[in-house]
């Protein structure tokens, strides 16, 4: 059984979010909740899809390529799409 | 036609298997024909009923008629096409019944690939014959993997239509590239090495503990081009690269038609490099429709507990209602008029305090009474918005149906659940109507997306 957490779901990462909103499904549809709590869960759980939502329809790539430093150190930097370099 | 004088006065007449006899002898005699390649784009192929094939090969001035005999057109791995480009190894002769010029074909190539192939398949067999292209070997692709590993030459347009594509379908992932050469001297240890590299990061990450900013899968891709240009991609470390690799590998390499070694090593062969991008990860519009089918089955459950408990609170309210003090206090009251006729004022008195004093519990109870309802009604309320902003009625509205079987009331998301004199109830924004399904399962979507019909 789930406790809603006490993360501020706009703190929660996509998988953390999701996560939580796949348990919380899955508790409501189990039942044998108290009315209070599976609101409680319920408001906690739109707040969730919301929050996947919102981070799907937001989220930017993270573009990197992976560089080799003088003396041998392998390294991921971030960079543009056109900015790659030609460098192994 | 030297042959044709022989010093006799006057032309003489020659028959036509005559003439056509002494053009087979001149063209049987010249070596160059007897041996030779040939390289043009087929024609109209007809095979006959005896296995033949018969086509042109032509160039943009000339074109030159071909058969292939069955039997050695059914030895060869290659078969001809129409417009595919050829080189054809033979002997011309003419056939005298029809007198016409004829390439008779031993041996047919695409053109340009000639020792390649040979070179391709005799790889391809050993390696195979190693079990390296095994489908056992295969393995699963993450769901979502957090970081995508893209061995490709960030200068083409493939790097950055990979970006692109991962950018509008999952741009929660993100991309790291590693750069190598994809064609020309060295690009098959270029390719091997960016393996290398990417492996050791991956290890170093794990080993620092942070395993999940490390890539979960890997492209390999590259543009189009000759096969000779793709070569690199048939070489076999490439093939053992990708077959070593301890992420699993999706090649993306040339278009459609090319196929590589690197592509058989490979756990999934894209047919091109972004192609190799939309498989790796899912689309967000698809998976923002899955969500919404999670907060639907939320709440629907939601809306279960919330009808018990109206249902508990009804009856919890006709279970006050009988407790209702004004209801005690009448069975009082007819209490208190039998005891008038023989009560004193005392006694008059104190049923006038327990009347006082119940009075005073009636206006206490039922403001509890309310209040519990009202705490009831809040309740539901809040929780009829939050389902109204999720539930059906506004789906309903833009013009959707929600179907279920009569019997028991299951949604119908399958054509076989409503088969013929199924009975149905068709739910739409206004109301229910009843009906039953007429026809067999049919295949396909009747809705206008996909996503979000029956709820």
């Amino acid at each position: 059984m789930t406790q809603p957490t006490d993360t501020p779901i706009d703190r929660l990462s996509f998988d953390d979010a999701l996560g939580e909103l796949q348990r919380a499904v899955a508790d409501l549809e189990t039942g044998g909740l108290p009315l209070e709590r599976s609101i409680a869960l319920y408001e906690r759980g739109v707040a969730l899809h919301e929050r996947c939502a919102s981070l799907l329809s937001e989220a930017e790539l993270k573009v990197q390529q992976l560089v080799t430093r003088a003396g041998g150190a392998i390294a991921a930097i971030d960079v543009r799409p056109d900015e790659a370099v030609d460098a192994e | 036609m030297a042959a044709a004088t022989s010093g006799a006065p006057g032309p003489r007449i020659l028959a036509v298997t005559e003439a056509t006899r002494v053009v087979a002898a001149l063209v049987r005699a010249d070596d160059r024909l007897r041996d030779l390649w040939v390289e043009g784009e087929v024609g109209r192929v007809t095979i006959s009923t005896a296995g033949h094939a018969y086509f042109a090969i032509k160039d943009d001035k000339s074109q030159l008629q071909c058969v292939w005999f069955r039997d050695d057109r059914l030895r060869s791995a290659f078969q001809p096409q129409t417009g595919l480009r050829v080189v054809v190894h033979g002997r011309m002769d003419l056939y005298e019944p029809q007198g016409a010029l004829q390439f008779y074909i031993v041996s047919l190539q695409p053109s340009g690939v000639g020792d390649l192939a040979i070179q391709f398949e005799e790889r391809k067999a050993r390696l195979a014959a190693e079990g390296l292209f095994d489908a056992a070997r295969k393995r699963p692709l993450p769901s979502r993997p957090p970081v995508i590993a893209v061995i490709t030459s960030p200068t083409g347009a493939v790097w950055k239509d990979i970006c692109q594509v991962i950018g509008r379908r999952w741009p929660l992932a993100g991309v790291l590239l590693v750069a190598c050469k994809v064609q020309g001297e060295g690009s098959a240890q270029s390719i091997e090495g960016a393996f290398r590299r990417l492996e050791r990061h991956v290890e170093e990450l794990r080993h620092d503990g942070r395993g999940a900013a490390a890539p979960s899968v890997t492209i390999l891709a590259r543009g189009g081009g000759s096969m000779e240009d793709l070569w690199s991609f048939n070489d076999e470390r490439v093939v053992r690269a990708i077959v070593g690799h301890p992420l699993p590998v999706v090649s993306g390499i040339g278009h459609e038609v090319d196929v590589t070694l690197a592509d058989f090593a490979a756990d999934v062969r894209a047919p091109t490099p972004s192609a190799a991008a939309e498989l790796v990860v899912p689309n967000r519009a698809d998976f923002a429709a899955s969500l919404g089918r999670g907060a639907e089955r939320m709440r629907s459950a939601t809306g279960r507990v919330v009808a018990d408990a109206a249902r508990n609170v009804g009856s919890e309210r006709r279970l006050l209602d009988r407790l209702h003090p004004a209801a005690r206090l009448a069975a009082s009251r007819e209490r208190a008029s039998d005891l008038l006729d023989r009560a004193t004022r005392a006694t008059r008195a104190r049923i006038g305090d327990g009347r006082r004093a119940e009075e005073r519990t009636a206006e206490r109870l039922p403001a509890v009474v309310a209040q519990r309802l009202a705490d009831g009604v809040t309740q539901l309320a809040a929780a009829g918005a939050a389902l109204r902003s999720l539930g059906p009625q506004a789906t309903l509205e833009r013009g959707y149906a929600i179907v279920r079987r009569t019997a028991d009331g299951a949604v119908v998301r399958d054509p076989a659940d409503a088969g013929p004199g199924t009975a149905l109830a068709v739910r739409v924004a206004r109301g229910e109507f009843p009906a039953v399904g007429v026809v067999g399962p049919v295949a396909g979507s009747i809705g206008p997306t996909g996503a979000g019909g029956a709820g």
